[in-house]
């Protein structure tokens, strides 16, 4: 640790202890905590570093002067030392351990009521619970009572907290047993006397916990529900937490209490009951008694004459993936229920076990809340799709079908009518959030086995939702979704009549001049995600791309997409940009002739990157060429790109958006990849001879001499240099990397030889004044002479342009290692020192503590 | 209280209403769906429709070549369109004492029951229904004129030919009622017997009645009317919008409370939201632009246009469609479009808060003066100088069959790369394409109805709770096509009465109460007594006088003193002895103490019995009855008179007189 922090901390101490509650920033307190906490996890022992603390906290302890906030700090921090053995036997012996983990010290002194001070105690008892002589202490001074209470607090985060430590207590008692176990066999006697009275401190503990668990999962009267939820919730965790012998002992004792609780069928609890039942059912044993029990608890809950309460169950028993195949095949059947009954397909055979069920439902389905039932069914299809088809109450084809009618039921446009419940149809239709679910459930379906026969339907009843006025922009957007995955999934798409394929057509074509902004956004990137959709295979086995299949290719994606580009909303004019990346893509692959339409793109697109007032499509701009360039299969071939980059590297890299800047490095980085691709790893122990390495040598010089002056005429050098002087970070740092990585490359192999210098110039001279700026700072000051026109002599400007500069000369004369460093530290990194947290600390304090302050004065300062 | 429902058309309604001896016409609406089975009038001549082929029958024997004309296998009446009236054989029309009208769509067919009927009464509307509406008027009648027509068929109403007539000419009903558009001199007439009221503003008929208009947010000037007297509230309900377009806000609240509600005008798209269907309107358009056609707009001069013209002013902008020019053709174009900005009183508070500005609350006007929105009064001058494409142009009448846009659909239907978007729900539009078929261009249907839902309408009934709904038929069935859509109907306790043509509703409410006026001075001579606590009453006696549907208690008037006369002429003439009125009593008797008193006055002996309304005491000595009953005491003895008398003493002393 940093001496001056050791020299500080006291002086800090000492303020803390004076300062009582006036501590004008609290969060300084979790910062010297979080700080505290580090050393810590280093290994160091916290008392060795920071003798002062132990006083500190025996000071505090004994003082009630304190505020709340100081107190919870110390009382974390006495929790934090008494982590390690060593911290708890000090402070043990400095008696501070007894006096501040006693509830009754806290509550004579009124402080008790503060949950500031409670979550203190809870998470400082937390944190030493980490060995037996903790574990001792805990048993001895009983402190399991004021935790106990703590379970159903009035405050959240104290109850949650207490939660925690509850389990972290149990955790330790049974880990302790275990090894106390093993040791009583192995060790001496000596030792055996402590593991008796710790097994009998633990037992005790464990005693204490469930009977308190059985007395508290109870629900007489409706006030007593929230302290219901929040056992369960417990129960469920340490459940879930604890091993076979405690875990046993526990759900024995909750087992009456939680049958008891069942037969309430409220539909609150429904939730945390199943977390409780399903947490205690997984890993046991088939001849444990309370398995039956359990098992029997689970069909009550799963067969209640309540339907919400019924499909909750169930949802949970497939979110747990239960391993008994009979329940998941019970609660798949109990959440298809809605589906059948709405829709009319008979997704279900007849079960009179089922027919309760089916008429308090349907009875539930003609009631507003029908909403929230079918969602239920609807958001559980992932799950039940998960399931083996042996188990499934139908096949998966069918729950499509039943899926495409609820959607056709929900379209406002629609004049469908189901077989099935009428009533409903009122409620759902054009009501987005059923459409929304319905949709989401269709794409998960489109993995399911034997869908091609329902294709068209699929496709049929996506166009209608992408051509009804009514449907909402979220709505249009998951229908795109569906269509691509759906696309995604098909291995041919023969069957996509002419008839369908226009009334897409149609619908896309109206959604691109949608007046709402998000539907017309959705509409581009759909055009973009089908364009780079993969291709597949039509009936006479050709390979087709699906937007040729849908849209009728690119002579009709690309003109759409191009008025977009003139779109009003930015984030429109972005995903068009993106969308046209994508859908040239292939045609940059197999490096097809530019088009006409293709220059105009660009030419907008550099208008884009010039003169377009939001950073999104600006950098979209930058992304397309990066995509072009990474596609084009030889770039250098490529006119018009290797034209534009010069301009998009100079425009992007002086970009007021930082991400603008950054995606132009990108398109720098990927430029130097293309100039010096990784060398081909050559045998590690071939020979070579003398004169064939220098010949290899002078190639090598050759080339790189050739690509850097690529590199240099392309703007990529004075791109780069541009950006590491950024005052953005990630810029400059991403800049300097790229640098690093070109002197790697080009200063090794280039000597300084005149013939092999090249020279870059700088665009603005701003920029330059600023690369001269860190030239001066580093060791070679006589480069930097303004005045410097023998080029041969130092080579660093050109005699005739003083914004010229030699790229190795530079590479090799900034600092950039040091800039490295510097710029891989976070920007606050002096600020967030904890030398800077002690010194704050200090000096609000002594301004707040200043004998004459003007108090209006200051809050004219603050004003300022 | 009667309504004789003269129209069945459910956003036409003319009805009829005989509330306390006064009849009140609400609304005359005019439907025009009879001109669909016409043939279109053509601006221009027009070879293909002038080749047509005439109508004649399968077996020859019927020859209508001149009359009828098919066309795509539809056959249309080659004569000048004409219209489906309001019933006029229900009652007489000349006994109606008031119309009120209550949006400029309802009141097409003014000139048909206030001219040549005999009608003496008046019309009640507001400033901007009587302006926009006689607008409308003039412009279906300028439609008319300007293609004259020299011939009119008659020989197809025949009944024996209309039976044998195809498709939906054999099923139109009441032919011969149909009647040809009427003239200018008729509309100025007609228009002369309105008389404006503001919104909220009484208007007494004959004292009986009260009737007053309020906002109904449907239009500009459109009302909602409440014809209440003192004791029964008859509430209006025509057209009406929840929804925030150009006119002020729905009242709601002064609907409450009503006996009978009348409730017309619902959206006849009930399954288009008219938001979804003006973002559709907008991006069918821009599509159309695009690809280098013409959008046309047939539509109504007034109402829904001046809200689809605010809409793609702010869209025009983002669709790149500044360039578009948008062209509004009618005759009264013009006036529509500023007549809209004048009425600012009658506008929602936003555009009213603009005019305070100053500026002109609706932004067609930057439209104008920006030169993106051109108006013509027709196709003829300039207009056909100063047309480019691809353009916009809206223009009527929505029916297709007159106006300018016969020319547009003449011009444009055979490219595919037009579109006529419908945006007036009136007319069905594939009947309105019919005799332009075979079509190329692009139809497409946004219906904009912003009038009430069923889902609107519902919960306005919930909160204004009236006692009895009367509305059209068709509001309690789901539409013929969505027959599964219970939520499309008026589902409400008790049911609504349903009204179709000709019926004749009985409305199930009793007047029982009437407002009596009491003279000042008769009400001096008035002594009160309380009868409990904030309640007295007095006793009157007076001369009942009605007068105007006002009634009024007058003093009896004093029996002039009698002359003496030396001669009687005869006994009877003698003023009668009045004698003073006996005193009321009010009260009951209490039993313990009754007992204890006729104890006090010796009588022992009683038998009390109790029955269902009171009791019976048996006086066994003295052989008599006395029931005391919750609304009379009685006491039987026989010939004790004096034993009778002291007993009602008895009973009389715990009573109270008035």
């Amino acid at each position: 640790m940093d001496s001056q922090c050791v020299s500080t901390l006291p002086r800090v101490c000492g303020v803390l202890l004076e300062s009582g509650s006036s501590l004008p920033d609290d969060t300084s307190l979790e910062k010297l905590l979080d700080w505290f906490t580090t050393i810590a996890q280093t290994g160091a022992s916290l008392l060795e570093a920071c003798p002062c603390l132990v006083d500190f906290v025996s000071k505090v302890a004994f003082n009630h002067a304190s505020g709340s906030s100081i107190l919870s700090f110390t009382l974390k921090l006495t929790g934090l030392i008494g982590t390690s053995e060593d911290g708890f036997k000090v402070l043990k012996e400095c008696s501070v351990l007894k006096l501040v983990f006693n509830p009754h010290h806290w509550q004579e002194a009124g402080l008790w009521g503060d949950p500031c001070l409670r979550i203190g105690w809870i998470q400082g008892l937390k944190m030493i619970l980490q060995h037996s002589e903790a574990l001792s202490f805990f048993a001895q001074e009983d402190l399991i009572e004021p935790l106990l209470q703590l379970q159903t607090d009035s405050s959240l985060f104290v109850a949650s907290a207490a939660n925690q430590t509850l389990a972290q207590v149990l955790l330790l008692c049974q880990s302790l047993s275990s090894v106390g176990h093993n040791c009583s066999k192995n060790r001496y006697l000596e030792h055996n006397s402590v593991s008796i009275e710790t097994t009998q401190n633990y037992s005790g503990i464990i005693t204490r916990v469930s009977e308190y668990l059985n007395k508290s999962v109870v629900l007489k009267e409706i006030s007593q529900l929230p302290g219901c939820q929040q056992i369960l919730r417990l129960l469920a965790m340490l459940l879930v937490q604890v091993g076979p012998p405690l875990r046993d002992t526990l759900l024995l004792a909750v087992m009456n209490s939680l049958e008891e609780l069942v037969t309430t069928s409220c539909s609150q609890l429904t939730v945390p009951l199943m977390d409780v039942i399903l947490a205690a059912n997984s890993g046991l044993r088939d001849d444990f008694v309370p398995k039956q029990r359990l098992i029997r608890l689970l069909w009550v809950m799963l067969n209640m004459k309540k339907p919400a309460i019924v499909m909750q169950a169930a949802a949970a028993v497939l979110h747990s993936h239960h391993s008994d195949p009979t329940f998941s095949a019970h609660s798949a059947r109990v959440l298809l229920l809605p589906l059948d009954i709405v829709t009319g397909v008979s997704l279900l055979d007849e079960n009179s076990t089922e027919e309760e069920l089916r008429i308090l439902i349907t009875e539930q389905l003609k009631r507003k809340s029908c909403i929230s039932m079918i969602c239920v069914c609807l958001s559980n299809i992932p799950q039940i799709t998960l399931m083996a088809s042996d188990h499934l109450p139908c096949p998966q084809r069918l729950i499509v079908t039943a899926v495409l009618m609820l959607l056709r039921l929900c379209c406002v446009d629609s004049s469908s009518s189901s077989a099935g419940c009428v009533e409903v149809v009122r409620f759902i239709t054009g009501n987005s959030k059923v459409q929304k679910c319905a949709l989401e459930a269709l794409l998960v379906l489109s993995k399911s086995p034997g869908v091609k026969m329902v294709l068209v339907d699929v496709f049929k009843v996506l166009t209608e939702y992408l051509n009804s006025p009514s449907s909402d922009p979220s709505v249009l957007q998951k229908s795109y979704q569906a269509v691509i995955k759906w696309v995604g999934v098909c291995p041919d798409l023969s069957c996509i009549t002419d008839q369908l394929r226009e009334g897409f057509i149609q619908a896309v074509r109206k959604r691109a001049c949608d007046t709402r902004w998000e539907a017309r956004d959705s509409t581009v990137e759909f055009l973009g995600h089908l364009g780079g959709a993969p291709s597949c295979r039509s009936f006479t086995e050709q390979e087709t791309e699906p937007s040729d299949v849908f849209l009728g290719g690119c002579s009709f994606t690309v003109p759409l997409l191009k008025e977009a580009l003139q779109d009003p909303e930015s984030y429109v004019r972005a995903s068009s940009i993106s969308a046209l990346a994508q859908t040239l893509t292939p045609s940059w692959q197999e490096g097809a002739a530019l088009t006409q339409e293709q220059e105009d793109i660009v030419t907008r697109l550099q208008e884009v990157l010039f003169q377009d007032s939001e950073g999104f499509a600006r950098r979209a701009a930058v992304k397309y060429f990066i995509a072009w360039l990474s596609a084009c299969s030889s770039p250098s071939s490529c006119w018009l790109l290797m034209q534009s980059v010069p301009t998009v590297l100079s425009q992007g890299v002086n970009d007021l958006d930082w991400e603008v800047k950054l995606h132009t490095l990108e398109l720098a980085e990927l430029l130097l990849d293309q100039a010096f691709p990784d060398p081909s790893p050559s045998h590690p122990y071939a020979v070579m001879s003398d004169q064939a390495h220098r010949l290899h040598i002078a190639g090598q010089q050759s080339d790189l001499l050739s690509s850097l002056k690529d590199l240099v005429d392309r703007g990529v050098v004075s791109a780069l240099l541009c950006g590491v002087v950024d005052c953005d970070r990630p810029v400059a740092l991403k800049a300097c990397q790229l640098l690093l990585k070109l002197r790697g490359v080009v200063c090794p192999v280039m000597g300084n030889a005149a013939d092999t210098r090249v020279f870059c110039q700088l665009a603005e001279g701003s920029v330059m004044q600023q690369v001269r700026k860190i030239q001066a700072m580093g060791k070679d000051t006589y480069v930097v002479s303004e005045a410097c026109s023998e080029a041969d002599k130092e080579g660093i400007c050109a005699s005739v342009d003083p914004e010229r500069v030699g790229v190795c000369e530079v590479l090799r004369l900034l600092d950039l290692d040091e800039k490295l460093s510097i710029l891989t530290q976070s920007s606050d990194h002096i600020y967030n020192s904890p030398l800077s947290l002690l010194q704050d600390i200090l000096t609000a304090a002594a301004a707040s503590s200043q004998p004459g302050r003007d108090l209006h004065q200051e809050l004219v300062m603050d004003c300022y | 209280m009667k309504l004789y429902c003269l129209s069945g058309h459910p956003t036409l309604p003319c009805n009829v209403l005989k509330f306390k001896s006064t009849t009140i016409m609400l609304d005359c609406g005019l439907d025009t769906t009879s001109v669909l089975n016409f043939l279109p009038l053509p601006l221009v001549h027009s070879p293909r429709l002038s080749k047509l082929p005439g109508w004649i029958s399968k077996d020859g024997s019927i020859n209508l070549e001149k009359e009828l004309k098919e066309c795509a296998g539809r056959v249309f009446v080659d004569s000048q369109p004409e219209f489906c009236l309001p019933e006029r054989e229900l009652l007489d029309l000349s006994t109606i004492d008031v119309i009120l009208i209550s949006n400029y769509h309802c009141m097409m067919a003014l000139p048909y029951i206030t001219e040549h009927t005999g009608f003496t009464g008046t019309v009640y509307a507001t400033e901007p229904t009587l302006q926009i509406g006689r607008l409308l008027m003039e412009e279906l009648v300028n439609f008319m004129e300007r293609v004259p027509k020299a011939q009119s068929a008659t020989c197809w109403k025949n009944k024996e030919i209309q039976r044998m007539l195809p498709g939906p000419l054999k099923d139109a009903v009441d032919v011969w009622t149909w009647k040809r558009c009427y003239s200018m001199q008729e509309v100025n007439s007609a228009l002369s017997k309105v008389q404006l009221v503001g919104y909220s503003q009484k208007v007494e008929l004959f004292g009986a009645v009260q009737v007053s208009p309020l906002s109904s947010g449907y239009s500009l000037g459109s009302s909602n009317w409440i014809i209440q007297s003192h004791h029964e509230k008859v509430s209006y309900v025509s057209g009406s919008s929840l929804l925030t377009t150009h006119p002020q806000p729905m009242d709601q609240s002064s609907l409450k409370n009503s006996d009978v509600l009348i409730l017309t005008g619902l959206t006849q798209m009930p399954t288009a939201n008219p938001d979804g269907m003006l973002g559709e309107f907008c991006s069918n358009l821009a599509m159309t632009i695009r690809a280098g056609g013409n959008v046309l707009v047939p539509c109504y001069s007034s109402g829904v246009i001046y809200d689809l013209l605010e809409c793609l002013y702010q869209f025009i902008e983002s669709a790149n469609l500044g360039t578009t020019p948008f062209y509004f053709i009618s005759p009264v174009a013009n006036s529509s479009l500023e007549f809209s900005q004048i009425f600012a009183e009658w506008l929602c508070h936003n555009k009213q808060t603009k005019v305070y500005l100053p500026e002109p609350p609706f932004p067609h006007a930057e439209l104008i003066q920006t030169n993106k929105l051109k108006h013509y009064p027709s196709i003829h001058g300039d207009f056909s100088s100063e047309f480019r494409q691809p353009c916009v142009v809206f223009t009527g009448h929505p029916s297709l069959r007159f106006g300018d846009v016969v020319h547009f659909m003449e011009l444009w239907g055979k490219s595919s790369l037009n579109t006529v978007i419908f945006t007036e729900p009136d007319f069905s539009y594939l009947d309105a394409l019919a005799p332009y078929q075979p079509l190329a261009m692009k139809c497409v249907y946004c219906p904009i109805d912003t009038r009430l839902n069923f889902h609107q309408v519902s919960k306005l009934l919930k909160e204004v709770q009236p006692l009895h709904v009367v509305c059209p038929e068709q509001y309690t069935q789901p539409p013929l096509t969505q027959s599964h859509r219970s939520d499309l109907m008026l589902e409400l306790q008790p049911p609504p009465m349903p009204y179709r043509r000709c019926s004749v509703l009985n409305l199930p409410f009793r007047r029982r109460y009437e407002r009596v006026y009491i003279l000042p001075e008769l009400a001096n001579s008035l002594v009160p007594s309380e009868v409990k606590p904030g309640v007295s009453v007095a006793t009157v006696s007076a001369v009942l006088q009605s007068k105007d549907n006002k009634h009024t208690l007058q003093s009896v008037p004093k029996a002039p003193p009698v002359a003496p006369s030396k001669k009687r002429k005869r006994v009877m003439e003698e003023p009668p002895v009045t004698m003073a009125p006996k005193p009321l009593l009010s009260g009951a008797v209490p039993l313990e103490a009754f007992l204890a008193t006729l104890q006090k006055h010796g009588i022992t002996e009683v038998k009390v019995e109790e029955t269902a309304d009171g009791h019976i005491l048996h006086l066994q000595a003295e052989d008599t009855l006395i029931q005391l009953e919750e609304d009379g005491t009685h006491i039987v003895c026989d010939n004790n008179e004096p034993l009778r008398a002291t007993l009602r003493d008895l009973v009389l002393r715990f009573l109270q007189k008035l």
